[in-house]
């Protein structure tokens, strides 16, 4: 029975790991970018969009809005809703069903990503030791995703996306977010529009950037670190292991949670606040002894603001600046903070190792961003700091004591450049500081870098070829000669459609 | 002395009397325009084509091409040459106005540029052609302005029927400019009634 107990910590650490490799090398983003508000005002993605699924400050606006124009939306919908009760009702409430609306045609959208891979040759003894994977494959993850958003009248907006299928026939996806929304609930508190909104249900944290908006194939490396002791999981089973780490922390930034947030976006979208609290993603992983489920709740917390660079006082209070050849982002700064806090509970009754009480590991994620826009020319980034509170486990003395954290740092940056309209320069630059993942032998050194030069060109406002090469980072594996390492370099380009 | 008074006299008279007579041979032109493998025949410019020897002035008045609910309104504009045309915008969004030719002369492309709501901004367009009119943040936004040579045209109703008022008796070849069709030719003669002129365009 303990052996089983030891043997599902092993197995959650092997979740952990192929959840960080799914990370790497296979998630893309989820579907972001909506054809169905285009059919509702009849215009373009490319109001919204420079790049889909990225906004621009039209898009942004527009989302913060909740769903609706900024300024007269009603006058340029071109797909009338359905009243649910007239506006007179509101006279009549409470005695009347308050009224609202629902769109006039279903608000569906879809959306496809397939891409050509072409993978470093693998070393002879890594074929042997994991399995061949082919130099080439075509249309991978095939995501099909389904995407439903829009308004119910004034102040209730919705979203619920879904990938229906990825990485192959029948293959499951999931629910990304699916999420109702109540803008400028500070009216009643007299706050300036849209200073208070509050959302419920599934829905990715307010991340100043998150692989589900994305425009690029993979996904940031930081967003998907997660956190583990360092050393291999107590086993009983050859090679046996009595003492070890406890963190084994599957959380992950970038996943949707469920929860409720506060959040508002007053001084025309310039400040931006969120307050969240949930349930944290680990309350996904794991079965049996391994099942980290648990009561307490996670806060993220969320600020920053832009600094409009535009001169003309005009076009910096504008939605959008006023160009020589049109409308266009601003010229901004924007900066900000956010703190991840949640608990990581294990050992519940001690069914994961046999004794002891349920374990604590309270975490941390504290990340700053900057993100600066000029014309044609994009950068950003993100800096993050991982904290991890870990026991030493001593299964033959039966002990748990408190022992050194576990810690990472990293992040990424970004530039594009928009060569055309539809034709997109991008280079990445990734890196995770991990120790625990090197001693772990996981990756060959304590920091891993990865260099990603791409294109984007927009074949239609709706149809993306994306392309890009990720030189990585050195992977170790073992050979008859002990430990070598190599690059799993990989070159993706793609499809990418809306409907 | 008298007699001089008398012959100046009549020849004023005179004058007076040809002028009235060829006012009153100002004719108009008439007709309708039939379309094939077209949607509709609506929008269809018709104008007198350019008159040898003879150049007219550009006119004072100034159309207005609007920019609401992300439509330019009129769809279709026709202005003679030398015509300014203001821009509008309409929209509390952001709009600009560009073309990125004049009847496929890239040199003669504008843009001109950004502004706010309610506010107006002139263009005089000197080149006879047609330029299609864009925004570059709604790509769905299209209209046009057809600039013709003479003061002579007119814009077919959703029957496609049009009139032109006022065209000095003459023979004249009348053109016209669709969105979705070929040019379409035709000789007509104007005299002091109304001369009927219906046109084919096809696709």
């Amino acid at each position: 029975m303990k052996t089983n107990r030891l043997n599902a910590n092993v197995v959650a650490g092997l979740m952990l790991g192929m959840v960080l490799v799914a990370m790497l090398f296979v998630t893309t983003p989820s579907g972001k970018a909506i054809p169905a508000f285009s059919r509702k005002y009849g215009t373009s993605c490319t109001t919204c969009h420079n790049n889909y699924p990225e906004l621009n400050d039209f898009g942004l606006a527009f989302k913060k809005n909740g769903f609706k124009f900024p300024k007269d939306d009603e006058t340029f919908v071109k797909q009338e809703p359905v009243m649910l009760g007239s506006k007179a009702q509101k006279e009549a409430f409470p005695g009347a069903v308050y009224p609202g609306e629902i769109p006039g045609t279903i608000p569906i959208s879809f959306r496809y990503e397939g891409n050509f891979n072409w993978n470093a040759q693998q070393p002879a003894a890594l074929v042997a030791a994991g399995g061949y994977v082919p130099r080439t494959d075509l249309f991978v993850p095939n995501t099909f995703t389904i995407i439903s958003a829009g308004s119910f009248g004034p102040n209730f907006s919705f979203w619920i996306d879904d990938d229906i299928s990825a990485g192959g026939t029948g293959q499951g996806g999931g629910l990304g977010d699916a999420y109702l929304k109540y803008n400028d609930l500070g009216h009643y508190f007299h706050l300036p529009t849209n200073a208070l909104n509050v959302r419920f249900g599934q829905f990715e944290l307010d991340l100043p950037f998150t692989n589900a908006r994305t425009p690029y194939l993979t996904g940031y490396d930081i967003l998907g670190e997660g956190a583990l002791a360092q050393g291999p999981a107590c086993s009983s089973t050859p090679p046996v292991v009595t003492v070890c780490g406890t963190t084994n922390n599957p959380f992950i930034l970038g996943t949707p949670q469920r929860g409720i947030e506060f959040g508002g976006s007053p001084n025309n979208g310039n400040f931006v606040w969120s307050a969240a609290f949930v349930d944290g993603t680990n309350a996904a992983y794991g079965t049996g002894p391994a099942n980290t489920a648990r009561n307490s709740k996670d806060v993220y917390l969320h600020t920053s603001y832009q600094f409009n660079l535009e001169r003309d006082p005009e076009s910096r209070h504008g939605i959008q600046a006023a160009g020589p050849t049109g409308p266009r982002d601003h010229t901004s700064i924007r900066v900000g903070a956010f703190y991840y806090h949640g608990t990581n509970q294990q050992n519940f009754g001690g069914t994961l190792y046999g004794f002891g009480d349920t374990i604590n590991d309270p975490f941390y994620r504290a990340g700053a961003e900057v993100r600066f826009k000029y014309r044609k020319l994009e950068l950003y980034g993100v800096g993050l700091h991982g904290h991890d509170n870990n026991h030493l486990v001593d299964t033959e003395a039966g002990t748990i004591v408190p022992t050194n954290a576990v810690t990472f740092n990293g992040g990424f940056v970004v530039g594009n450049y928009w060569l055309y309209p539809w034709l997109i320069a991008t280079m990445r630059y990734d890196f995770v500081n991990s120790p625990s993942d090197a001693i772990n032998n996981t990756y060959q050194s304590d920091t891993r870098n990865r260099f990603s030069p791409g294109y984007q060109i927009l074949v239609r406002a709706n149809i993306k070829i994306v392309g890009e090469y990720d030189r990585l980072w050195n992977k170790p594996y073992a050979s008859g000669t002990g430990t070598l390492y190599y690059r799993p370099n990989v070159f993706l380009t793609g499809i990418d459609y809306v409907f | 002395m008298r007699l001089r008074l008398i012959a100046v006299k009549a020849v004023a008279v005179s004058g007076a009397i040809l002028l009235l007579a060829g006012a009153g041979r100002a004719g108009e032109i008439k007709g309708k325009v039939s379309v094939q493998g077209i949607k509709s025949a609506e929008n269809i410019a018709v104008y007198v084509d350019a008159i040898p020897d003879k150049k007219f002035e550009a006119p004072t008045a100034k159309p207005v091409m609007d920019q609401v609910k992300m439509t330019f309104t009129p769809h279709v504009l026709v202005v003679q040459a030398g015509t300014t045309v203001e821009f509008l915008n309409s929209d509390p969004v952001g709009h600009n106005v560009y073309w990125p030719s004049i009847s496929g002369n890239k040199q003669l492309k504008g843009n001109l540029g950004t502004w706010p709501k309610g506010e107006k901004k002139g263009f005089k367009f000197d080149n006879v052609g047609v330029a299609g009119l864009l925004c570059n943040v709604h790509p769905e936004m299209n209209g046009y302005i057809v600039i013709v040579p003479t003061p002579y045209f007119a814009l077919t109703d959703k029957n496609g029927n049009y009139e032109i008022k006022n065209v000095p008796a003459g023979k004249y070849t009348l053109k016209t400019w669709s969105e979705n069709g070929k040019e379409t030719t035709q000789a007509v003669e104007v005299g002091a009634g109304t001369a009927t002129a219906d046109l084919t365009v096809k696709k």
